[in-house]
């Protein structure tokens, strides 16, 4: 075993940095938060250049581009255009290099605030959408919108242009406004189908695990974010003549907030490592996707309300850029698109085995 | 990156396992060993070449990474084997010989080490030296011509009642300043003057022991390092001690975990939501702990030194196995209150749960831990003047 970032990767990883540090210091994210939109459009043929959105990108290597989105609230399109809307592109054999997302008008199971219905009817010109979904992330900021919508033959999977004719989008006032919600309907709209309804559940099961990666990685990227401008303040600030840092009730906080970010962080790169290497239907790789998302979204949220505590005053101000990653955590925790009850599912699989713990890497199979 | 074992490293698992497999063929928490079954444990465990596997091969070791000793670390607690007798000597003061010893006191102990002949034990920690360890008394008093004599008391000694010797920390210059002052022995422990008594814990078990010293003898052949240099030997001592002791404490709490499904089974209790939250919570961060602890080993391996990660292992594991032990008995209701052969597992839960308060004290407490991370990891200023 050699759990460790290759050297290609911590390069990817370092130019991602770069990109993101050039383009997106917490000011220029602050004015584009409160500007129409919430995103930026400019920079995006230079991801393209760079290849965030290249086709041959593994799930360990997304995970380190959405890790490093998240520590600085990348503010464009990206996260949900490969996160959400890629893996149906995928599942299609196209390439998606528009921004995108991914809006469900047929979910699965019981409904969640998030669903809505969607109707595709195929006629000699082709299939056009009826219908509407209450809360599509960035809908207002993309070019393409992926949509699974009913067919009398079961749910399938579409694409279709933000500009084609009886398709609307009302952006909603959003917690994140980095990453508004928007109600999109769809009246007679022309759409191409990307996923029959034979191929589509497990087109759907696979873009789970992939959003399910990929929303631990940024979060795990928020708590880094937000830990650093934490611990660059306790460094920073006097108070009683020392730096508040060498305070023990102050450092032993940012210390508990490490430790969550790094375990978040071991477990969505197995969790990368186990979806793109294992087989994909492999329980153990479902319950290593629940296990990142659940431990993440946690270290997310309270490693964000940790880093205001220590900031103090200036960290409740709307001035100071730390609620903007508080509530990317808050968003990323209360985001429907990976089912409801992560532990529900954990739980299920830890009870329904019979023996000690056979999870990787304690095969003996040498694979 | 890959999270599976290599080739040579699956058929060191596969051996390891059919191995154990012979001989503890299942888990049984509740069996107690007694000293001459461990040390016929220990000893086919050396004949077996599973003794050493991370020491140099010059010094009758395997010469294997230490990606083989969390392979073995795992596969034992998962057996539910108890550990080698001469664990002390094995993965603390055989090392720290190795490191600093003399030829002569490598000759002398490392191969009695290795097979279990030589039964060492630790003293470091003293009354008034708990997480100020450089503040130890043991008094070394200079014996011409050619040794001291020690005074002094040690605390939270596993294996002194068993051990032939001590690696021991005692101070030879008192008017110097306090990490200065300290000098490594090697002790015979049935040297004149020593005197072991058990220290019984909050549970009732006598894992540790006291060790009284009055005007024992050492030699000057008994020095380890240099005389005044004992802080940088106790150092490194302990730096053994952190290597892949968090995997090894990971492995045991995923053993710990399993047991703790099959009482969740036995009693009735995997219908109960917040049970099913907390085993879901717990098992999640339980992994998070095990693949921070193969990230450190990686990190290990290609620098030699264990990353800044493997700081958080044995804060993270103490919290963790406290929860699960609170479970255990949480879910057992009003049966919880009974003990011994009359409560469940012969009142397995009820030590452990007690035994647990210790985790997050023994081997550095929580506060000198993230004082630590605070300090080398997330680089604050020093909370000390």
């Amino acid at each position: 075993m050699d759990f460790a970032l290759t050297d290609e990767q911590r390069d990817i990883r370092r130019a991602a940095r770069d990109h993101l540090e050039r383009h997106f210091p917490a000011m220029r994210v602050c004015a584009l938060a409160e500007g129409p939109g919430g995103s930026e459009a400019g920079t995006w043929p230079e991801l393209i250049r760079q290849g965030w959105l290249d086709d041959d990108l593994d799930m360990v290597e997304l995970t380190l581009l959405a890790e490093e989105s998240g520590r600085c609230l990348h503010p464009t399109p990206w996260w949900t255009t490969v996160a959400l809307a890629a893996p149906y592109a995928r599942a299609a054999g196209e390439p998606l290099t528009v921004p995108a997302t991914f809006a469900d008008g047929a979910p699965d199971g019981a409904a969640h605030p998030g669903a809505g219905t969607v109707r595709a009817t195929r006629s000699p010109q082709g299939w056009t959408l009826t219908g509407h979904v209450p809360a599509v992330p960035q809908a207002g900021a993309v070019r393409c919108v992926v949509v699974r919508a009913h067919t009398e033959q079961g749910p399938a999977v579409f694409a279709c242009d933000t500009g084609a004719p009886g398709l609307a989008v009302e952006e909603l006032s959003t917690l994140d406004t980095l990453r508004r919600m928007a109600r999109v309907r769809w009246d007679g709209t022309p759409a191409r189908l990307l996923v029959e309804p034979t191929d589509t559940p497990e087109a759907a099961r696979r873009a789970q695990l992939c959003v399910g990666v990929l929303l631990a990685a940024e979060a795990v990227g928020v708590a880094a974010g937000a830990l650093d401008m934490a611990v660059a303040h306790a460094r920073q600030r006097e108070q009683f003549g020392r730096p508040i840092g060498s305070f023990q009730a102050v450092a032993h906080q940012l210390t508990d907030a490490y430790v969550d970010t790094e375990s978040a962080r071991s477990l969505a790169y197995r969790a990368a490592w186990l979806v793109q290497n294992d087989p994909e239907t492999s329980p153990a790789c479902a319950q290593a996707v629940d296990e990142a998302v659940l431990v993440a979204r946690s270290a997310a949220v309270r490693t964000c309300e940790t880093a205001v505590q220590i900031t103090g005053g200036m960290g409740v101000t709307w001035e100071y850029p730390l609620h903007r990653w508080l509530r990317r955590a808050l968003w990323l925790e209360a985001f429907p698109g990976f089912g409801d009850d992560p532990h529900g599912r954990v739980a299920e699989q830890l009870l329904r085995r019979g023996g000690p713990d056979e999870i990787t890497p304690s095969t003996p199979d040498g694979r | 990156m890959n999270l599976h074992d290599d080739p040579a490293e699956a058929a060191f698992r596969a051996g390891l396992r059919d191995w154990l497999r012979s001989r503890l063929p299942d888990d049984d928490p509740s069996r107690t060993w007694s000293t001459a079954q461990l040390r016929e444990w220990s000893r086919d465990l050396s004949e077996a070449g599973y003794a050493g596997i991370t020491w140099p091969k010059e010094y009758g070791g395997r010469g294997l990474s230490a990606a083989y000793q969390a392979i073995f670390v795992e596969e034992t607690a998962r057996a539910g084997a108890p550990d080698h007798i001469n664990i002390i000597g094995m993965n603390m003061v055989g090392p720290t010989l190795i490191a600093h010893g003399t030829d002569e006191q490598k000759a002398r102990y490392l191969p009695g080490i290795l097979s279990g002949r030589t039964l060492f034990c630790q003293g470091f920690s003293e009354p008034e030296a708990g997480s100020d360890l450089a503040a130890v008394r043991t008094s070394a008093r200079r014996a011409e011509p050619d040794g001291y004599l020690l005074d002094g008391e040690k605390v939270w000694s596993s294996y002194a009642h068993l051990a032939d010797h001590c690696l021991l920390l005692a101070r030879t210059g008192p008017a110097e300043p306090k990490h200065q002052g300290l000098t490594c022995f090697l002790l015979d422990m049935r040297a004149p003057g020593v005197k072991v008594s058990p220290l019984r814990q909050l549970n009732g078990d006598t894992d540790f022991n006291q060790i009284i010293l009055t005007e024992t003898p050492v030699g000057d052949a008994d020095v380890v390092g240099e005389v005044g240099r004992g802080w940088s030997v106790a150092l490194s001592t302990l730096a053994h001690e952190r290597g892949t002791f968090g995997i090894t404490l990971t492995a045991r709490l995923v053993a710990q975990f399993d047991r703790l499904l099959r009482l969740v089974r036995e009693v009735g209790a995997e219908g109960d939501p917040a049970v099913r939250r907390e085993l879901a919570t717990l098992h999640a961060r339980l992994q998070g702990l095990r693949y921070t602890g193969y990230r450190s080993l990686a990190a290990l391996r290609r620098s030699g030194e264990p990353g800044a990660e493997a700081s958080i292992l044995k804060l993270e594991w103490s919290l963790l196995h406290q929860r699960v032990c609170a479970l255990a008995l949480r879910i057992q209701g009003p049966a919880a209150l009974l003990d011994g052969d009359d409560a469940a597992w012969h009142g397995y839960w009820q030590r452990q749960r007690l035994r647990s308060r210790a985790n997050t004290i023994e081997g550095g407490t929580s506060e000198i831990l993230r004082g630590i991370v605070a300090e080398r990891v997330l680089g604050l200023p020093r909370s000390r003047q």
